[in-house]
């Protein structure tokens, strides 16, 4: 690029007021948090959360089933990737089928981008691929709150290339912004496989609102158990222009995917609270969450026999699992029925089994 | 995929305060907030949409 054609793009990017501040709105987008665990099998039956926090794979209706990495590779500067793995192909593509690796947001995360009004302004995505052959995928930014998309298509090699995509504004008829809210109003889509309800128009660069128009024109990453597919750098920002990856600290990601995901403990002798005796009959605790979530979390665990221990008064109280008592996104009671308690006791509440998690959930 | 949604009654309020969710093929339970905005609540409103019941609690 010629010095020139720098500072008209630098002038472009201020103008745009890309410069200062927190400017990827994408959370964990170099995959550097995986509270879920490194490596998932068998993914494909049914949409889930299952390594690098906020990367949802939504699926339906396909035989094909993958495994989910978080791989440590990457171009320079990013040490982990997400890779997904063919394992089950699928050459038989029914209509409704699809398979999106997927991010999705708050409305009120989105207000910069007034959507919707007159001034509406583009959002360019960047991110780093590549696979094990030349494929077409799509990426699709997707409102949700009115049901509107548009999509830009995208190619794969065998080494890591960047791709820059900017989606136009949609200014739409001054009726369409996204919530002020903590709901979920739009969603990153990278569409991977997808059947004739998806793909049998015209791939939609325009936003519009039809289904055929969203993944027309893709490659089918079931198309062989040989497939694979590599992705991280995943930035997403106000204006006309991709700028270098915000790169925040591990610290810094991992509060931003707490507001949706919190691990307290996974396999043996993991603390989740300290606890105490209701009653008899009743153990409950206070967990005090570090950070505040998007809302009142679910409890999301394993339960089996034996597999949490209340450790009170040098005694094991063993329980299979916990309950959900009254919580707010900043506190979670929890509470558990069992028996020989004394009421009023002190201890603790611990995993006591391999295959025991105990986690919060809220995402969207 | 959800297949059994059990009422759970708080020992403190002895009033409804979450449901517990069983999930087909897993042992994986969840046990989830009366919060409208919350996505496993809405899921399981969508459950009984479609005709399931919620078991009472034991």
């Amino acid at each position: 690029m010629t010095k020139a054609a720098e500072l008209a793009k630098m002038g472009e990017v201020m103008t745009n007021s890309q410069i200062g501040g927190r400017r990827n709105i994408v959370i964990n987008g170099a995959m550097q948090v995986a509270q879920r665990g490194t490596s998932s099998t068998g993914i494909g039956a049914s949409a889930g959360y299952f390594t690098c926090d906020r990367w949802n794979i939504n699926t339906g209706g396909s035989a094909g089933r993958l495994t989910m990495t978080q791989t440590a590779d990457g171009p320079i500067g990013f040490a982990n990737c997400i890779k997904l793995d063919c394992t089950t192909a699928d050459t038989s593509i029914a209509a409704a089928e699809n398979l999106i690796l997927q991010q999705s947001f708050e409305g009120q995360d989105l207000q910069a981008i007034g959507k919707g009004v007159t001034g509406a302004k583009e959002v360019t995505l960047s991110f780093y691929v590549k696979a094990n052959a030349a494929f077409n995928f799509v990426a699709e930014w997707q409102d949700n709150d009115n049901a509107r998309f548009v999509s830009k298509l995208f190619a794969t090699t065998t080494d890591w290339v960047r791709h820059e995509i900017t989606f136009p504004a949609d200014v739409d008829d001054g009726s369409s912004p996204f919530d002020d809210d903590n709901a979920n109003s739009a969603a990153l889509n990278f569409w991977l496989h997808a059947g004739t309800t998806f793909t049998g128009g015209t791939l939609g660069t325009t936003w519009h609102e039809t289904a055929a128009n969203r993944a027309a024109g893709i490659s089918s990453f079931y198309s062989s158990t040989d497939n694979n597919f590599f992705i991280t750098g995943v930035q997403l920002e106000v204006g006309s222009q991709a700028t270098p990856f915000e790169h925040r600290s591990f610290g810094e990601e991992l509060g931003l995917c707490q507001r949706y995901y919190q691990l307290f403990g996974s396999g043996t002798n993991k603390p989740i609270s300290n606890a105490s005796a209701y009653n008899a009959n009743q153990v409950s605790g206070v967990i005090s969450l570090p950070t505040p979530m998007r809302a009142t979390p679910t409890i999301d665990e394993t339960s089996g026999s034996n597999y949490f221990r209340y450790v009170s008064n040098a005694t094991n109280f063993h329980v299979n699992d916990l309950d959900l008592d009254i919580s707010t996104n900043e506190r979670v009671i929890w509470y558990k029925g069992t028996s020989g308690l004394t009421g009023g006791s002190a201890g603790w509440m611990q995993t006591a089994n391999a295959s025991s998690y105990f986690a919060l959930t809220s995402e969207l | 995929m959800i297949n059994t949604v059990k009422k759970n009654i708080s020992p403190i309020t002895e009033e409804l305060c979450s449901y517990k969710v069983t999930l087909i093929n897993s042992d994986i339970v969840k046990s989830v907030p009366l919060d409208p905005a919350n996505a496993d609540y809405q899921e399981i409103q969508e459950w009984v949409a479609e005709g399931n019941k919620i078991e009472e609690a034991d």
